[in-house]
C-alpha cells in the first residue's frame, strides 16, 4: 500500500524533477545555440561566396 | 456588516477572494497577508504591463472595505466577464491559447522580478475574442533560488491534455471535466503512446515528471537550488512544446456540413435573409446558437452587435469557428463545445465551484436551426423537454422545423434511427405552445422546412 502518497505536498513532488529537467534543458539549449551559431556562420560563408563575382 | 456573497469557487487562495456585494457587482478582496506582494505587483509596473499587453483583466481599486472583514487590505473591481466558460468547454486551439497566455503571464512577471504562483486553467477566461488571465492575485515576488511553484499545476492543467489530444488526435475535453484539478500525470504517462518519449520536451515534462511526482518528497527537496536561467529555460521549453502541438483530426459527423450545405446555397442565403429581417425588428443584446456548427449563423448574430455563445458538441466545428473568429477578429462570439443532450454539469466542492452550463446561460435570443430533428429523432428527446429547456435560456426563440419528408430526416430514419412516431410539425407546435407563442413564421422555399420566431409566455 502506498498510503504515504496521500500526504505529499502537491507542489513539492515537482521540485526535484524541475531541477533535473532544468539541468537537462540547460545542456540541450547550450548545444542548440552552438548549432544555430554554426548554421548562421555557414550560411554567411555560402552567401559571401555566391555574391563574389 | 454589509451583505456580501463570497463566490463559491473563491476559497483556495488565502491572498483574497471574489465576492458579490449588495449592489450586485463582483469585487475581489485583497487580504492583509498579501499586501506586500500586491503593492509590489502594482508599483513595479507589472500590472500596467499585463493590462497594456491584454494579458490580464483590468481592475479599478476601491478603497472601501465592502465585506467588513478583518483581513481586508483593499478591494478591486475587475471588468466583468459577461459569460464564464471552463476549459472542458474549450476546443483544442482555445486551450492552447490559454496555455500560451499563462506562460506569457509568467514571462512578463519574470521581467519585473515577480512570478506566477498559480497556473490553473480556471484562471483564464474567453473575453473580447481572446483568452485573458483573470486572477490578479496570482503574482508574487520571485525567489529565483526556488523552483516554479506552479510547474506541476501547469503541466496537469495545460500540457497534459494538449499532449494527449496531440498524440492521440482525439478531443479529450471530457477528461478535463473528470479531473478539474488537472489530469494526473501518472494517468497521462500511461495514456500517451510510446513514441511520445522520443520528444525531449514531452519526455521531460510529462514522462519523467510523472515518474518523480509519484515519489514522496524528501527534506532535501525543499533546499533544491534553482536559478533565473533555469526558470527561463523551463518556461521556454514548455512554450516550445505547446506550440508544437496540434489537433487537426476531422472528428465529427458535422465536419463539412456547410460544404455540403453550400450545394444548397440558396437555402442558406434565404435562411439568413429571414433571420436578418427578424433581428432588425427585435431588441436583442445576447444570444445562443445551438448546434452552431462552424458558426455561419453565429457570425450573422455577432455581426448584428449581439454577444453570441455558439455551442456544438462537435469539437472540429467549434475549433474551426474559433479559427474563423481569430482570423476575422470577431470580439463578441464565444465558441464552446456543449452537447445539448448532456450539457456541462456543476462540479467541484459542494457542486458549486464551477456552475452548470444551464445555470450560466441566460440570453435574450435562443437560436436552434436545423437541430430539433437531431434531438427528437437522433436522441429521442420529446418536444416538451426540448421546449422547456430552450424556454429557460431566453425570451425569444428562432427555431427551424425540419419535417419527416425532408431528405435529411429520411436519411436519418433510413440509417437505422428509431422511428419517432411523435415527430410531426403539429405535435412540435403543440409542445412548444406550452412555453412559447409564435410571432412569425416563414417557409424556406424549395424545401419543406419552416422557420419560426417565438416569444416565451409571460409568467
Amino acid at each position: 500500500m502506498h498510503n504515504y502518497l496521500l500526504y505529499i505536498d502537491p507542489g513539492s513532488g515537482s521540485y526535484l524533477v524541475q531541477a533535473i529537467i532544468a539541468a537537462v534543458l540547460g545542456v540541450a539549449f547550450f548545444f542548440k545555440n552552438i548549432l544555430i551559431f554554426i548554421k548562421h556562420w555557414w550560411y554567411k560563408i555560402i552567401r559571401k561566396k555566391t555574391n563574389t563575382p | 456588516m454589509p451583505v456580501t456573497k463570497v463566490h463559491p469557487a473563491s476559497f483556495r487562495d488565502p491572498s483574497g477572494f471574489i465576492f458579490k456585494a449588495n449592489d450586485g457587482i463582483l469585487y475581489r478582496q485583497v487580504n492583509k497577508n498579501f499586501q506586500n506582494d500586491f503593492d509590489e505587483f502594482t508599483s513595479c509596473g507589472l500590472y500596467n504591463d499585463l493590462v497594456t499587453n491584454k494579458i490580464l483583466i483590468p481592475h479599478q481599486q476601491i478603497g472601501e472595505n465592502l465585506t467588513g472583514s478583518e483581513d481586508y487590505y483593499t478591494t478591486l473591481k475587475p471588468i466583468l466577464i459577461p459569460f464564464i466558460s471552463y476549459p472542458y468547454e474549450w476546443s483544442f486551439d482555445m486551450l492552447k491559447e490559454a496555455a500560451l497566455l499563462t506562460l506569457q503571464a509568467a514571462k512578463e512577471a519574470m521581467k519585473f522580478n515577480m512570478m506566477l504562483k498559480d497556473a490553473s486553467g480556471y484562471n483564464v477566461q474567453w473575453f473580447d475574442g481572446k483568452m485573458i488571465f483573470i486572477d490578479t492575485l496570482s503574482f508574487e515576488k520571485w525567489d529565483t533560488t526556488k523552483p516554479w511553484v506552479a510547474y506541476r499545476q501547469f503541466c496537469e492543467h495545460f500540457l497534459a491534455p494538449l499532449a494527449l489530444m496531440h498524440y492521440l488526435q482525439i478531443p479529450f475535453q471530457n477528461l478535463l471535466l473528470s479531473y478539474p484539478d488537472g489530469i494526473p500525470l501518472s494517468l497521462v504517462k500511461k495514456l500517451l503512446p510510446f513514441r511520445s518519449r522520443f520528444n525531449l520536451n514531452t519526455y521531460l515534462h510529462l514522462h519523467l515528471h510523472a515518474a518523480y511526482s509519484s515519489k514522496p518528497s524528501t527534506k532535501s527537496e525543499k533546499t533544491i537550488a534553482f536559478s533565473k536561467t533555469k526558470q527561463e529555460n523551463l518556461i521556454l521549453s514548455l512554450e516550445q512544446s505547446i506550440q508544437s502541438f496540434s489537433l487537426n483530426a476531422i472528428s465529427g459527423v458535422w465536419s463539412g456540413y456547410y460544404n455540403e450545405a453550400r450545394e444548397r446555397e440558396d437555402y442558406l442565403i434565404e435562411k439568413k435573409k429571414i433571420i436578418q429581417n427578424w433581428l432588425s425588428s427585435l431588441s436583442i443584446n445576447s444570444a445562443i446558437d445551438i448546434g452552431a456548427n462552424e458558426g455561419e449563423f453565429s457570425l450573422l448574430l455577432a455581426g448584428n452587435n449581439i454577444s453570441t455563445i455558439s455551442v456544438d458538441f462537435d469539437h472540429y466545428s467549434i475549433n474551426q469557428l474559433y479559427r474563423k473568429i481569430k482570423e476575422s477578429n470577431v470580439l463578441n462570439c464565444t465558441p464552446l463545445i456543449i452537447d445539448f443532450s448532456n450539457p456541462s454539469p456543476a462540479i467541484g466542492l459542494n457542486n458549486e465551484e464551477h456552475s452548470s452550463f444551464l445555470e450560466r446561460i441566460k440570453v435574450d435570443l435562443v437560436m436552434a436551426l436545423a437541430v430539433v430533428h437531431h434531438l427528437a429523432i437522433g436522441k429521442n428527446i420529446p418536444f416538451e423537454k426540448i421546449g422547456k429547456i430552450l424556454s429557460a435560456m431566453g425570451k425569444y426563440l428562432i427555431i427551424e422545423f425540419v419535417p419527416k419528408e425532408d431528405e435529411k430526416v429520411e436519411l436519418m430514419l433510413n440509417s437505422g434511427a428509431r422511428i419517432y412516431h411523435e415527430y410531426s410539425e403539429e405535435k412540435f407546435l403543440r409542445a412548444f405552445g406550452e412555453y412559447f407563442s409564435i410571432l412569425k413564421k416563414e417557409y424556406i422555399s424549395d424545401t419543406k422546412r419552416t422557420i419560426y420566431l417565438m416569444h416565451k409566455h409571460e409568467l
